[in-house]
């Protein structure tokens, strides 16, 4: 990996927001708007969560493994790269390049039992074919900075490293995988428009630490509110809704 | 970069970018064969080295080897590192092909090659041009928080004729890792380093690497390349992941004497110390002298920084950095980009030996040969420049030979590095940011206590 994020390739490929929001034109021909591709790449996100969970890996690999599914359709679409199969691929595929790696059977096993719909029941062989696919996709490309890396120094700096605003800012990190923001800023950005929400919740005055900072402030506060926008919106996004997505993907054109 | 259709591979659509000529080499992780690209008509064609990956063993996918490999080169590019030139997957049979810059040569075979066929040492205007390249990559990779791992002769390649004649490239990524601190402990992920080139600290159980540990195989290689034979020639013991390697340790104590806690602090907390307590301290070590063992006078710049690689306590174990900046770097001969021409102009050439081709073996390890492969029917050789009896040497142009003096050492040393994270940007990936000039609008300024790892604005310390 790069020492330094400026010279390695997730820098050179952050991608403007209408690149990442671009809903690939197969999508389109099934009738997925934009709203239904950001629905499902959140779900997969969940998905991959979930199935994190259930095989026990850190955080940092489900960070990784959701920025390779953002980064795979920002390039493929989902009907040919089908989302179900694409989210355990790409733990699948991040365990490795985080070195913790997870056995294709013990994903399949907690796929089986987290899902009983058809739809999800993928084999290990489907998992190691798409995971060739999913290397070529990102060209591969498999280094991901994350904003959890810079997190813990900058709340020291600030003097927030209390486990209150720790707490509280990791998750605003965990949730920002939710959206696009990996795919679009640089990650220490992510992690100061995290800190900007949580010290404005609780009323911490880190005016005067901010202004110390070269960073555009217009950034990270346009960050933050992007982060405050996807809670607000949080509850419309129901099963009801996102299955209707996916559902989509399954009509033939 | 990459792709790869067909079920065999000579339908494999990337196969047609490259002639074939054989296999050179297998390993643990797959085969290796020598290609040529294939070039319009005027235009020279390169050698390529292609590692095909074998499946894990456990039917899981492309090996984590071959995911590490990947993942690292796809974001270094250094003179002293090997060039990741293309990946290749076949889908058909699921296997995945890493294509590099081919190297003619490697520290393995051309210290073998002066002990048992010439008889005589390596010059010492080569040791120091390749030392001192061999410490140019590394520090390159230790500055972007890598460390190698498994850093031995047969994993350092030199470049045969062209224009990066002499010059040396650290390949074998197989084993290397991202270092942001905490490092998972060693026994999660089994032991690496061969077990000669295997840092004390490693073979006493500890439980985090850091970059000291590939300075350590440095040491062990400048012995080796001073001498032809391995420093520590220890027998491995293969009971467990980390068993306790008694009798390498034998093998280091008698060179150096004992390690002391008065020496090395943090000794006592290593997890095989008290075995060490019960095995070891026991014997009575007369310290033989690294000098007596290398041939050098404990007086001479050589053995000073050979000394320093060698040290016990990691902490206090000189970095690649600072190895590049040793006194013995500055004294004549210097070092130079080729390090293959001799130190006198009236010096013999040494004609080492190229790699034995295997043109019987096609893509898919199969021993036959590949259809769209013409056999040159008089020799039965393979056509072109690879033709002949590959294991009889030939003789090397001498490429003009470039010294460097010491001021213009930090100028190699940065003309090398400019490009780096520049080298493979992927044709249908556009660069929607280049890279940033000195100030970055959205950097961190101040505060170097910070430590932000990733980010230029602090600077960390490598060790951790």
């Amino acid at each position: 990996m790069a020492a330094n994020f400026w010279t390695s390739s997730h820098y050179k490929h952050l991608l403007d927001q209408e690149d990442v929001d671009m809903v690939n034109p197969l999508d389109k021909e099934k009738g997925i708007t934009l709203e239904d591709f950001k629905l499902i790449k959140m779900h997969m996100a969940n998905y991959i969560l979930k199935l994190a969970q259930q095989v026990k890996v850190r955080q940092r690999v489900v960070a990784t493994a959701i920025t390779y599914m953002r980064r795979v359709y920002t390039r493929k679409s989902m009907t040919e790269y089908d989302p179900r199969l694409v989210a355990p691929t790409c733990l699948y595929l991040a365990s490795k390049a985080e070195e913790s790696t997870v056995q294709a059977r013990l994903l399949v096993f907690y796929i089986k039992k987290l899902y009983t719909d058809d739809k999800y029941r993928y084999e290990i062989k489907d998992i190691l074919e798409m995971e060739m696919k999913i290397l070529e996709a990102l060209n591969y490309y498999l280094v991901v900075y994350h904003p959890y890396r810079s997190l813990s120094p900058l709340l020291q700096d600030a003097g927030l490293n209390d486990l209150n605003m720790t707490q509280l800012t990791w998750g605003f990190v965990n949730d920002t995988y939710k959206m696009d923001l990996i795919l679009v800023h640089p990650p220490h950005l992510i992690a100061l428009a995290c800190i900007y929400i949580a010290s404005v919740l609780r009323e911490k005055d880190t005016t005067a630490w901010f202004e110390e900072l070269r960073v555009d402030m217009n950034v990270v506060k346009n960050i933050s509110m992007e982060i405050l926008d996807f809670y607000e919106s949080n509850r419309m996004f129901t099963d009801e809704r996102i299955n209707s997505a996916l559902q989509k993907l399954s009509l033939r054109p | 970069m990459g792709d790869g259709s067909g079920s065999r591979w000579s339908r494999a659509e990337w196969v047609q970018q490259y002639d074939l000529l054989g296999k050179i080499g297998e390993g643990t992780y797959g085969l290796v064969f020598l290609a040529r690209t294939k070039s319009p008509v005027g235009t020279p064609s390169k050698s390529i080295a292609i590692k095909k990956f074998k499946q894990s063993k456990d039917g899981d996918g492309v090996s984590p080897t071959a995911i590490r490999e990947i993942m690292l080169l796809r974001e270094i590019t250094h003179e002293n590192v090997v060039k990741l030139v293309n990946v290749h997957i076949n889908h058909a049979d699921m296997s995945l092909y890493l294509a590099f810059d081919y190297a003619e040569h490697d520290l393995y075979e051309i210290i073998r090659h002066h002990r048992d066929k010439l008889n005589h040492s390596i010059n010492q205007y080569t040791v120091k041009s390749l030392l001192w390249q061999l410490l140019n990559g590394l520090s390159y990779l230790h500055s972007n928080w890598m460390i190698h791992r498994d850093l031995k002769p047969s994993n350092i390649l030199v470049m045969g004729e062209g224009e990066e004649h002499g010059v040396v490239k650290i390949a074998d990524f197989g084993l290397a890792r991202i270092y942001q601190a905490p490092l998972k402990p060693l026994s999660d992920n089994g032991v690496v380093v061969t077990i000669w080139y295997r840092a004390p600290e490693l073979l006493l159980g500890a439980k985090h690497y850091t970059s000291a540990v590939d300075m350590w195989a440095m040491g062990c290689i400048f012995a080796e390349l001073l001498t032809l034979k391995p420093l520590f020639q220890g027998a491995e013991v293969k009971a467990t992941s980390n068993p306790f390697q008694l009798d390498q340790l034998d093998k280091i104590f008698k060179v150096l004497g004992h390690p002391t806690l008065e020496k090395w602090p943090s000794l006592a907390s290593l997890p095989h110390w008290q075995q060490d307590v019960q095995h070891i301290q026991g014997h009575k070590y007369d310290n033989a002298g690294l000098y007596n063992v290398v041939h050098l006078s404990p007086k001479s710049p050589a053995y000073d920084l050979l000394s320093k690689m060698l040290e016990y306590d990691p902490r206090k174990r000189l970095t690649a950095a600072q190895a590049l900046e040793h006194e013995y770097f500055k004294i004549e001969p210097l070092p130079g980009r080729n390090a293959l021409v001799p130190c006198q102009l009236g010096e013999k050439i040494v004609n080492y030996p190229t790699r034995p081709v295997d043109t019987t073996t096609d893509l898919e390890g199969t021993t036959n040969l590949p259809p769209s492969q013409t056999v040159n029917a008089v020799s039965g050789s393979m056509p072109g420049p690879h033709g002949s009896n590959r294991s009889v040497p030939r003789p090397m142009n001498v490429v003009g030979m470039q010294r460097l003096p010491p001021q213009a050492m930090a100028a190699y040393n940065l003309s090398s590095q400019a490009a780096m994270g520049d080298g493979m940007n992927p044709g249908d990936i556009s660069k929607h940011r280049g890279v940033p000039q000195a100030h970055q609008p959205q950097q961190l300024r101040r505060k170097e206590q910070m430590g932000m790892p990733g980010y230029p604005a602090q600077q960390k310390s490598r060790r951790l």
